[in-house]
């Protein structure tokens, strides 16, 4: 009696194998709540500002519609949020800032509709950055770059220059800490991945081999800054990209590698005015380290219950004068290639990006394993192992480089 | 020997409520004094910022409302269920009645974060992902077997000739189970409904996972998240959250404690 | 009795158990079926929401597994602090019931209110607060010791000490109030005869306390053991998911991590078994052991 019992319900359950995502649940409504999310940044105010304004425009001419902001993490956990949106059409936002990086893997799994770029001003290297397979999958919102950021008035008072080579940069770091004692000669993280990049990538390295004797160049590099002398590891090896900017602009360091949009952060820091940047500059004196083209995109997902409402409202925050005034806000270099024209003629501050990304610029490797390689934390392990001498250079890198290829699935 | 207890009793109790009192200090302190490097145990200006901050611009009102009838939800839902289910397995006698107990014994110690991934799932084909429902339903489902097993120790104390003799006055089925019976337990319900309590109001993880979207359906432990701030975690934001979290659990313990403990009692000489 | 009155007798408990069949067997039964047969195949972003179809793997989400060195650390030091909890949640639990027991009422009360207070706090407020009073420059702990700056989450001993602290503050009030009340139900008359006896307290504790207390402390043990090894939001939330370069890492926040971040919802499925087993297996001895105890099931 009871074996039959369980027979049936054996079979019974057996139809039941794993499920694939359900029928894209996305619809057209023209009122309701558009759900938007967007990225949480350091010192984020003067981003809700103009996002405010964006939404106080847009609700303007359409009285039924509110438009609702909810903030995701810059972390790793963001990808747990993005993957509940894709898994569950039904709970999915309408729009969502998402970062360059994580593209590929968001266009595998399916998650973000076409947008039809034609007609805007977006500069060509723009677009490819959100286009995978010939199709493409958002507006670019702005450019990211990183440079190094300076306190000008450290380095008058001890006379330094600023450096132009890595050596330099170690040097002129370890010499601030000395004499000023309280402050970090350099903020770097053992979580900010995008920080360490440039040091890889001017060694020679790649991503796709951190066990090459260039790529180990560039670890020893960034990670001999996480030591006593300089940003020490007890402070440093748990810090994300994120708690540098907060460092640097606390007036806790000397020196960061801080991207164009964390000018608003410096800003509204003790290091405000006091501060100036220039390219992160390579191992070869007088060279420069070819920086991460870094940059959001704002984005319509597959199934937004609200398409027509959500591309309008994507093309209202990525339009030009709205990229115009996240510029005045947070240092968001513009996509549009007016725009950011405009810019480089009035504005000296956007120089030393753009000249770092006139020298060349690299990117993460275009596959969906690159966003399981960021959420395993493969990078920041390893750096961390080193920074913390729980490995040796030579054991973290090879150790990554393995957990590299896993992910690529060799 | 007493005084030796007392003073280790006085001191032990003194450590263990430290942490809460530093938590609700430090939500009404100013936020210059949270950032003040001078050790003060109390302020000379509490103020109420951080909990408008918490409530007004983050709107806990809401979350605490979502936390508040997910939990009433549950423990209701858990009391009645549960004791129904008492009730079966101990009057009766029936086939496959060890089989049953022994699959509620083994269910209390599934692993249930790692059930989040088929859940996901589940709940996502059910159409119930972003709802408070999702959650109330998952809630039930994992309290439902400690409570079961909690309560039956209870119906079986109670004799049953109290309710044979109700029958045969008249009383139907119905009055026996639920004007009788169901009085009779309340310690069990008492100490069961804690336990169902503690589990709905503190639940993270189902929070944050089956929650997707709906920011108007987050619950309090995993709305308290937006104060982890990429750059300085805002302290006094959390630590008010985190107060509004604590005071409902803390009175609701302190108002059934004494029947906590006997409950507590009741279950030992079981 | 007649014969439709002995059906409806039959049926009666089961439609008693009905409401809880009908929360348990899709809410629990069938996801703990589904996480085995997840567990079985090669199920990730792709098949989820990008219309792959899935493929069977048999048991190649275990081999994987394994064979991953990172697997068999997190496995062991997930055992070794759930062990370690254990312990310190029940030194401290049983230490203080017995303080409770011979205190005077008033400083009885001011104990068990104490312990109602950290027993009811959220998992996840104990965490921010305990979080808060040891960070680097704002905690009081630094401030107090002097010690501004030292990070209390570097090093991977330390960081298990301050977050096994706080689960230890949150879980030993069950155990205090468990064993006292345990205590207090053994009839005074026993350890009045026992001390006409001659025994001295110390020898009446160990020969006739214990003894009828272990029939509790065994289930208490096995609660904290199953508590303990499923710890998951002190260490999300205290070490930001798992400390400088995974060091802190348990099997709960892996494969969480493994299915909802990496999209490796199959080898998620698959760490979650081998959690179920072992815990299967702690509830299997749970199970023996009131048995033994003369418990009637």
């Amino acid at each position: 009696m009871k074996v039959v019992y369980c027979a049936v319900a054996l079979l019974a359950l057996a139809a039941c194998a794993p499920s694939t995502a359900p029928a894209s649940g996305g619809g057209d409504e023209k009122t309701g709540t558009l759900r938007v999310w967007l990225y949480d940044e350091p010192n984020r105010a003067p981003k809700d500002k103009v996002v405010a304004e964006a939404i106080k425009e847009f609700t303007a001419s359409r009285p039924d519609v509110k438009v609702e902001v909810t903030h995701v993490p810059t972390t790793p956990a963001r990808h747990e949020k993005f993957k509940g949106a894709f898994n569950d059409p039904a709970s999915a936002p309408d729009v969502a800032e998402f970062g360059n990086t994580d593209l590929a893997e968001y266009a595998a799994a399916g998650g973000f509709a076409e947008i039809d770029l034609t007609g805007l001003d977006v500069s060509p290297e723009q677009v490819e950055s959100v286009t995978v397979d010939g199709k493409t999958y958002g507006l670019p919102w702005f450019i990211g770059v990183r440079a190094l950021y300076y306190r000008t008035d450290v380095f008058e008072e001890l006379g330094l220059k600023p450096p132009t080579s890595i050596g330099e940069l170690t040097e002129t770091a370890r010499t601030i800490r000395k004499k000023k004692p309280d402050l970090y000669g350099i903020a770097v993280g053992g979580e900010y991945t995008y920080g360490s990049l440039p040091f890889l990538w001017s060694g020679g390295g790649e991503i796709t081999s951190l066990d090459s004797p260039g790529s180990r160049k560039g670890v020893k590099a960034y990670t001999d800054l996480m030591t006593d002398e300089i940003c020490p590891p007890q402070a440093c090896a748990s810090l994300t990209g994120g708690k540098t900017v907060e460092l640097f602009a606390s007036g806790k360091a000397a020196m960061g590698i801080l991207g164009n949009f964390s000018r608003s952060a410096v800003e509204a820091g003790a290091a405000a005015g006091k501060w100036a940047v220039v390219p992160v500059p390579g191992f070869d004196k007088g060279s420069y380290a070819p920086v991460f083209a870094g940059g959001n995109n704002l984005g319509v997902m597959k199934s937004a219950k609200h398409r027509t409402l959500a591309l309008e409202f994507v093309k209202l925050l990525g339009g030009k004068a709205y990229q115009a005034k996240m510029y005045d806000a947070m240092g968001n270099i513009p996509t549009l290639t007016a725009a950011r024209e405009e810019l480089a003629a009035k504005d000296a501050f956007v120089r030393p990006f753009l000249d770092g990304v006139a020298k060349g610029t690299k990117f993460v490797p275009l596959d969906p394993a690159w966003v399981k390689i960021d959420n395993g934390k493969v990078i920041p392990t390893m750096l961390q192992k080193v920074a913390t001498k729980k490995a040796t250079v030579e054991e973290a890198t090879t150790e990554a480089a393995a957990a590299v290829k896993t992910a690529f699935g060799q | 020997m007493r005084r030796l207890a007392n003073i280790l009793a006085v001191a032990a109790a003194l450590v263990t409520a430290f942490p809460i009192y530093w938590m609700v200090l430090s939500a009404i302190k100013p936020a210059g004094e949270i950032q003040s490097l001078d050790v003060s145990l109390w302020t000379a200006n509490p103020t109420l910022d951080h909990f408008v901050r918490v409530i007004t611009g983050e709107g806990f009102g809401r979350y605490f409302l979502n936390s508040a009838m997910i939990t009433l939800a549950v423990v209701v839902l858990s009391a009645g269920v549960s004791f129904l289910a008492a009730v079966a397995l101990t009057r009766f006698k029936f086939r496959f009645r060890t089989t049953v107990l022994i699959m509620f014994l083994v269910a209390q110690m599934v692993p249930v974060e790692a059930l989040t991934i088929p859940l996901f799932f589940v709940v996502r084909d059910m159409g119930m992902l972003n709802t408070l429902w999702a959650l109330v339903a998952v809630q039930l489902a994992f309290t439902l077997p400690f409570s079961i097993w909690m309560m039956r120790g209870f119906v079986a104390a109670v004799p049953e000739a109290l309710e044979e003799a109700a029958m045969i006055d008249g009383a139907s089925r119905f009055t026996v189970l639920w004007r009788i019976l169901f009085p009779l337990v309340a310690p069990g319900l008492v100490a069961s409904s804690v336990f169902a309590f503690i589990v709905a109001w503190n639940d993270f993880v189902f929070a944050r996972t089956f929650i997707i979207s709906a920011k108007d359906n987050q619950t309090l432990p995993a709305a308290l998240l937006v104060f982890f701030k990429p750059d300085e975690n805002d302290w006094g934001g959390i630590m008010a959250a985190s107060t509004l979290m604590t005071i409902p659990v803390l009175i609701f313990f302190v108002a059934v404690q004494r029947r906590l403990i006997s409950g507590l009692g009741g279950a030992v000489k079981h | 009795m007649t014969r439709s009155k002995g059906v409806k007798r039959t049926l009666r408990p089961w439609v008693y158990l009905l409401p809880t069949a009908a929360v348990l067997i899709p809410l629990l039964a069938y996801p703990l079926y589904m996480l085995g047969l997840l567990s079985l195949f090669d199920y990730r972003q792709e098949q989820v929401s990008g219309g792959e179809p899935t493929t069977f793997l048999g048991l190649g989400n275990y081999t994987r597994l394994l064979s991953d060195g990172r697997f068999w650390e997190v496995l062991v030091q997930t055992v070794g602090f759930a062990a370690a909890l254990v312990a310190g949640t029940l030194f401290v639990g049983a230490a203080l019931a017995i303080v409770m027991d011979r205190a005077a009422p008033w400083a009885r009360t001011a104990l068990a209110l104490a312990a109602l207070a950290a027993w009811a706090a959220p998992a996840m407020t104990g965490s921010t607060v305990w979080m808060f009073l040891f960070d680097a420059d704002l905690g009081l702990v630094n401030q107090v010791l002097g010690i501004d700056g030292y990070n209390w989450f570097y090093d991977r001993w330390v960081t298990f000490g301050v977050v096994g602290a706080t689960v230890v503050w949150h879980s030993f009030p069950f155990v205090m109030v468990t064993l006292y009340a345990g205590m207090r139900a053994i009839p005074d008359e026993v350890l009045e005869a026992a001390s006409l006896d001659g025994a001295s307290p110390v020898r009446a504790f160990r020969l006739i306390v214990l003894p009828m207390l272990r029939p509790l402390v065994t289930i208490v043990v096995i609660q904290s053991i199953i508590w303990n090894f499923k710890i998951f939001t002190q260490i999300y939330i205290m070490t930001a998911g798992g400390g400088i370069a995974g060091q802190n890492t348990v099997l709960n926040v892996y494969a969480f991590q493994t299915a909802f971040g990496s999209s490796e919802y199959g080898l998620g499925a698959a760490i979650g078994v081998v959690m179920t087993l072992i815990l299967l297996v702690v509830t299997l001895v749970y199970i023996r052991a009131l048995y033994r105890s003369g418990e009637k099931l």
